[in-house]
């Protein structure tokens, strides 16, 4: 396998020591990473899972809209974030290994470098818990 | 290919009678391609000697730059070359989104730092941003890639015939990360040192020193060490030595680098704390009868 960029490398090694849940894609929106924090809320450690192409890991998480209706993969902030190199936030439930249904925030911003686009990263908060840290 | 270290030490130039042996000069290295093509890594205040070691009818050479600190730039305005209008200079280094190569180094080569400014160069000095693919400088393939350090830094890998040579001087690759746990393409400058004739890395910190100097972007002996075990490297050199280290604690590192080397399965010959003035002929071939010293 080809060496990641440094940029991603010196992400994944932030979010492996942050309790707030935060995912990784690459530039080509494969998801190459979600920490124990994103894991808990998702009900599944990323090594369970291991990387997951482009238009599969939408549909792991649910993610479904206010109303209970599937959100298109484009408008995930995620997705937004790394094909259109700008920043994105969005309220929507996702659905855990468990089958439960949760109400997030999600927030991504996309990993530019002078070489262009590596990626994005998206954190995500139970939009339930108001304030103080994810445990 | 021919390797001579011209500048060993991290930081800042540390001259004196305990650093006489690994030197007292910054980051530089000579590289002498297999064509006879000359190509510098690094300006630190070594280059300074081997500007004087060049015959002055030489009209070409290529500097590969790491990074802009200090400690590997210093010397570019006083490497005689850079004074001769015959010689032509290419300059090598990371792009930033913030500013030119040029106009980055001219913040150093410009008043009041320096007595002259870029412009005012005899030589024909050009800069070029390090590409993200593969080039190539005469018969060697040249391969540049951003390591951890402390801002835009890279780490170079020169490939030429079937010697090949990794040059990471200033490299974290253990910051906030296990390197003997990660996947090998998660380690930062794992491609660029992968299986090379010879390493030259970033061996700033005894392991004690290391928790104190957590993210200023150098390396412990244990993390050089496991760095260099998994990505194969034939031989290491440990280099950019800490300006506190005087040679009999360089000597005593040596030795405790050897015997972790050993540990790790390696051979005690295969790993060396970098001097000024050493050389090495790629591809190395460790005799299999050298002893550890
Ligand atoms: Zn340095
Ligand atoms: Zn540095």
């Amino acid at each position: 396998m080809s060496q990641r960029p440094l940029e991603l490398i010196l992400a994944r090694n932030l979010m492996s020591a942050l309790s707030t849940p935060a995912f990784l894609v690459d530039e080509g929106g494969v998801l190459i990473f979600y920490n124990e924090a994103a894991g808990m809320l998702l009900g599944k450690r990323f090594e369970e899972l291991g990387t997951v192409g482009p238009e599969e890991w939408g549909s792991l998480f649910g993610p479904l809209d206010a109303d209970g209706k599937p959100i298109p993969y484009d408008e995930l902030p995620l997705v937004v974030a790394v094909r259109n190199d700008r920043p994105a936030h969005a309220n929507f439930k996702i659905r855990s290994a468990s089958g439960s249904l949760q109400m997030v925030e999600a927030s991504a911003f996309p990993i530019l470098t002078a070489h262009g686009s590596r990626g994005a990263i998206a954190v995500f908060w139970p939009a339930s818990s108001n304030g103080g840290a994810h445990r | 290919m021919r390797v001579k270290l011209w500048g060993t030490r991290g930081s800042v130039p540390s001259p004196g009678p305990e650093t006489i042996r690994y030197g007292g000069n910054t980051s530089c290295v000579g590289i002498t391609l297999s064509d006879g093509s000359l190509l510098a890594l690094d300006a630190g205040t070594g280059i300074r000697n081997l500007g004087i070691s060049l015959p002055p009818e030489l009209t070409r050479l290529h500097i590969l730059l790491t990074h802009l600190h200090l400690d590997h730039i210093q010397g570019l305005v006083f490497f005689a070359p850079a004074f001769r209008a015959q010689t032509e200079i290419v300059i090598w280094g990371p792009a930033s989104p913030e500013a030119s190569l040029r106009d980055r180094i001219a913040r150093y080569i410009s008043a009041p730092l320096s007595p002259v400014e870029v412009r005012e160069l005899p030589c024909d000095v050009s800069f070029r941003h390090t590409p993200e693919t593969e080039w190539e400088i005469g018969p060697a393939r040249i391969r540049a890639a951003s390591v951890a350090h402390r801002g835009p830094t890279l780490g170079y890998r020169i490939d030429d015939g079937e010697s090949s040579l990794a040059y990471i001087p200033d490299h974290e690759p253990a910051l906030g990360a296990d390197i003997d746990a990660l996947e090998e393409d998660w380690i930062s400058g794992f491609a660029l040192a992968r299986d090379a004739s010879l390493l030259i890395h970033d061996g700033q910190y005894a392991d004690d020193e290391y928790p104190d100097h957590i993210g200023w972007g150098h390396s412990s002996l244990s993390h050089a060490l496991s760095f260099a075990r998994r990505s194969g490297a034939e031989r290491t050199v440990l280099f950019h030595h800490d300006p506190l280290h005087s040679d009999e604690r360089l000597d005593r590192l040596g030795v405790e680098a050897r015997k972790h080397w050993v540990e790790l399965g390696g051979k005690a010959e295969a790993v060396e704390l970098g001097s000024e003035g050493s050389t090495y002929e790629l591809p190395v071939r460790v005799p299999a009868t050298a002893k550890a010293t």
